[in-house]
C-alpha cells in the first residue's frame, strides 16, 4: 500500500471513530434529540405568526437555520468539556493527525444535523404538502450545509478554554448575524448594497440558495456554484481548524 | 537503539521554566522512574515525550523516532496513562477500550481480544457494560491503565499510576507493571512515592525544579550517601535531655526522634555502636533494640532535592559529605 493511501485511510478511520464516540456521548440523548426537533417548530411559530406568506414557503429558510444551529451547537460545548476532563488529551496522545481530530469532531455534528434536517423536511412536507423539485440538490444541500457549520462550530472550539460559555458567546457573535445577512430573514433582493456584499461572504447565503432551488427552483447563483462555494467553505474551515488546533497546544 | 533518548529537553511556560535542559536515555525493556516533588516537571516531561505538548528546545526520540518530526510513528509505539483518570464517563468500560483501540488503528478482532484480556486482568470484566461514571476512583484508574495498554505498547508512560489508591489496587498495578517489564516493555513512570520507585524501577532519575539532580539504580543512589547511614536505638525509659546528649556523641552527625526510637545519623555505624554502649552504661539506660540502617531512598531524595527535613548539622561536627 502506498504511504499516502495508508495515511488517509488511517485518518478517515480515526475520524469516524471520533465521530461515533461523539454521537454516542453527546447526540443520541433524548433531551438533545427532542430539543433539536422542536427547534424548527418553535422557529416556525415565530415566523409564521403575523405574516401572511403561505406557511409552506418558510420551509427552506427554516431548514437552513435548523441546520446551522443543530450542526454548530454541540462541538463548542463538548470540546471544552473534554479539555476539562482531560479526555481531549487522549486524542492528542493517540497516533492521530490533528486533521483527523477536526474532521471527526465535525463529522458527528454533520451526521446529526443531516438527520435532523431530513426529519424537519419530512415533517414540513407532510404538514404543508409542499413539493420538492430536486431531491439530489436537497440532500446535497442538507449534507454540505451540515458539515460546513459543524466545522465552523469545531473551529470556534479551538479557542483554548475549558469554559463552555466563552466558546458559545464567541460563536453566537458570528452565528446570529449570519441569519440576517444571508437572505434567510431578509430576502437577498431587498438588502442594501453593503448588505449584499457581506452576504456574499456568508456560507449560509449559498446554503439557503441551494435549498431554495431544491424546493421551488428559484436560485440566485445556481446549484453548481452554491455547491462549489459550500465545498470550498468546508475545506477552508477544516484547514483553518487544523491550524488553530495545532497552535492551541500549549 | 535506546527506547527513549532525551537531549537537552526544555519547556517554558512564559517566564517559568518547567523543565530545564534535561538529558537521559532509557534502554529497551528498562523500567525508569522519574521521582520528584510536586511541580518538579514530571508531568510536563511526560507530556513532551508523548507529543501532548510542544517542546521549547531540545529533542526527544522514541525508538529513534523524533517526537516532533515523526510524531505519528513515535505515538504508535507508546501507551500513555495520564495523571488524571481521563476515561469517558458516559461510555461503558468496554466502549472506552474499543474507542481507544480504534484510535490506534487496530483491527476489530485484535481490539476485542485485547479489551477482554485487559478488563479481565484489571478486574473489570464483570462490570464492562456499566458506564464508567459509576466506577470508584480505583476502578477508573485501572480502566485508564487498561486503555493505555490496549495497543500493546512497546514504551509505556505512566504518570503517577498508583497515587491515591488502596493497597490492593496499588499491588495489582505494580504486578501488571512488573509483568510488562518482564515482557521487555519499556516503562517510564513518574512518582513521588519513593518506595514505589525503589521496588519497581531499574533506574531512577531525581528531578527537582526542572533539573535532574541524579540518575542511578536505587541501591547505588543509596550508596552514594554513606553519611546517611544510621543507628536506630530505643531505651527502656525516656528522659529529658536525652536527644541533646546523644547529639554530643562522637561521629554522630544528627539525631532524630522517631516515636520511641532515636535515629543517629553517621558515616561510621560501628564506631557509634561502641560509644552508644558506653553512653548507655554511664547513663544507666538499657537499650531495648538497636538496629543499623543504610540510607533510605527517601533520605537520598530529600538530600538531593534540598527539601528541609532533619539533617541539621551538629555544631562543630563534620559536614556530612554532600554532593
Ligand atoms: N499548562 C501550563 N501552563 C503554565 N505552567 C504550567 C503548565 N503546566 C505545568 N506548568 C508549570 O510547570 C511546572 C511543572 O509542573 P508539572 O505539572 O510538570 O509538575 P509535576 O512534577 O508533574 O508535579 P506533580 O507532582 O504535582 O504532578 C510547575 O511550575 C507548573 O506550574
Ligand atoms: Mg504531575
Amino acid at each position: 500500500m502506498p504511504g499516502w493511501f495508508e495515511e488517509i485511510s488511517c485518518d478517515l478511520g480515526a475520524a469516524w471513530a471520533i465521530a461515533r464516540k461523539d454521537m454516542k456521548i453527546y447526540y443520541i440523548k433524548p433531551s438533545i434529540l427532542v430539543s433539536s426537533l422542536l427547534f424548527p417548530f418553535v422557529m416556525f411559530l415565530a415566523f409564521a405568526i403575523g405574516r401572511n406568506a403561505p406557511a409552506g414557503t418558510l420551509i427552506p429558510g427554516l431548514l437552513a437555520i435548523t441546520l446551522l444551529f443543530s450542526a454548530s451547537s454541540i462541538e463548542p460545548v463538548s470540546i471544552p468539556i473534554e479539555r476539562r476532563t482531560k479526555t481531549f488529551d487522549r486524542l492528542i496522545a493517540a497516533p492521530v493527525s490533528i486533521r483527523a481530530i477536526v474532521l471527526g469532531a465535525s463529522l458527528s455534528g454533520a451526521v446529526f444535523a443531516s438527520a435532523i434536517g431530513v426529519a424537519t423536511t419530512a415533517i414540513g412536507l407532510i404538514a404543508f404538502r409542499t413539493g420538492i423539485i430536486h431531491i439530489v440538490a436537497l440532500l446535497a444541500g442538507i449534507a454540505l450545509t451540515s458539515l460546513c457549520f459543524s466545522t465552523m462550530g469545531t473551529l470556534f472550539a479551538a479557542y483554548r478554554t475549558e469554559n463552555v460559555g466563552e466558546v458559545m458567546s464567541l460563536l453566537n457573535l458570528v452565528r446570529l448575524p449570519l441569519l440576517f445577512i444571508s437572505g434567510v430573514f431578509i430576502p437577498f433582493a431587498s438588502m442594501p448594497a453593503w448588505g449584499q456584499s457581506i452576504a456574499f461572504l456568508s456560507p449560509l447565503t449559498y446554503a439557503h440558495d441551494l435549498i431554495l432551488f431544491a424546493f421551488d427552483g428559484t436560485t440566485l447563483f445556481g446549484p453548481v456554484a452554491d455547491t462549489l462555494v459550500l465545498v470550498l467553505a468546508i475545506v477552508l474551515f477544516q484547514a483553518v481548524g487544523a491550524l488553530l488546533y495545532r497552535r492551541s497546544r500549549e | 537503539m535506546d527506547a527513549i533518548e532525551v537531549i537537552d529537553l526544555t519547556k517554558r511556560f512564559g517566564d517559568n521554566i518547567a523543565v530545564n535542559g534535561i538529558r537521559f536515555r532509557v534502554r529497551e525493556g528498562e523500567t525508569f522512574g522519574f521521582l520528584g516533588p510536586n511541580g518538579a516537571g514530571k508531568t510536563t516531561t511526560i507530556r513532551m515525550l508523548t507529543g501532548m505538548t510542544g517542546i521549547t528546545s531540545g529533542r526527544a526520540l522514541i525508538h529513534g523516532h523524533d517526537i516532533v518530526r515523526d510524531t505519528l510513528a513515535a505515538k504508535r509505539l507508546m501507551g500513555v496513562v495520564s495523571e488524571t483518570s481521563n476515561v469517558y464517563d458516559e461510555l461503558s468500560a468496554w466502549d472506552n477500550l474499543i474507542f481507544t483501540g480504534r484510535l490506534y488503528h487496530l483491527g476489530k478482532a485484535e481490539i476485542q481480544r485485547n479489551a477482554r484480556d485487559l478488563l479481565d486482568t484489571f478486574g473489570l470484566y464483570e462490570r464492562r457494560h456499566e458506564p464508567a461514571e459509576g466506577f470508584s476512583k480505583g476502578m477508573k484508574r485501572r480502566l485508564t491503565l487498561a486503555m493505555g495498554l490496549v495497543n500493546s505498547p512497546e514504551v509505556l508512560f505512566l504518570d503517577e499510576p498508583t497515587s491515591g489508591l488502596d493497597v490492593q489496587s496499588r499491588r495489582l498495578i505494580r504486578d501488571v507493571v512488573q509483568d510488562l517489564a518482564r515482557e521487555n516493555v519499556t516503562i517510564f513512570l513518574t512518582t513521588h512515592d519513593i518506595e514505589e520507585a525503589n521496588v519497581t524501577c531499574d533506574r531512577v532519575a531525581i528531578i527537582n525544579q526542572g533539573t535532574i539532580a541524579a540518575i542511578d539504580a536505587p541501591e547505588k543512589l543509596k550508596q552514594t550517601f554513606e553519611s546517611l547511614q544510621s543507628v536506630e536505638v530505643s531505651f527502656d525509659s525516656a528522659r529529658p535531655g536525652l536527644l541533646e546528649a546523644l547529639r554530643m556523641l562522637p561521629q554522630v552527625n544528627d539525631v532524630r526522634k522517631e516515636g520511641d526510637k532515636f535515629r543517629l545519623y553517621t558515616a561510621d555505624p560501628p564506631e557509634v555502636l561502641g560509644s552508644l554502649c558506653v553512653f548507655a552504661k554511664e547513663q544507666n539506660l538499657r537499650p531495648i533494640s538497636v538496629t543499623t540502617r543504610g540510607p533510605s531512598l527517601e533520605e537520598v531524595f530529600i538530600r538531593l532535592t534540598g527539601l528541609s527535613v532533619g539533617m541539621k548539622k551538629k555544631v562543630g561536627g563534620t559536614d556530612a559529605g554532600l554532593v
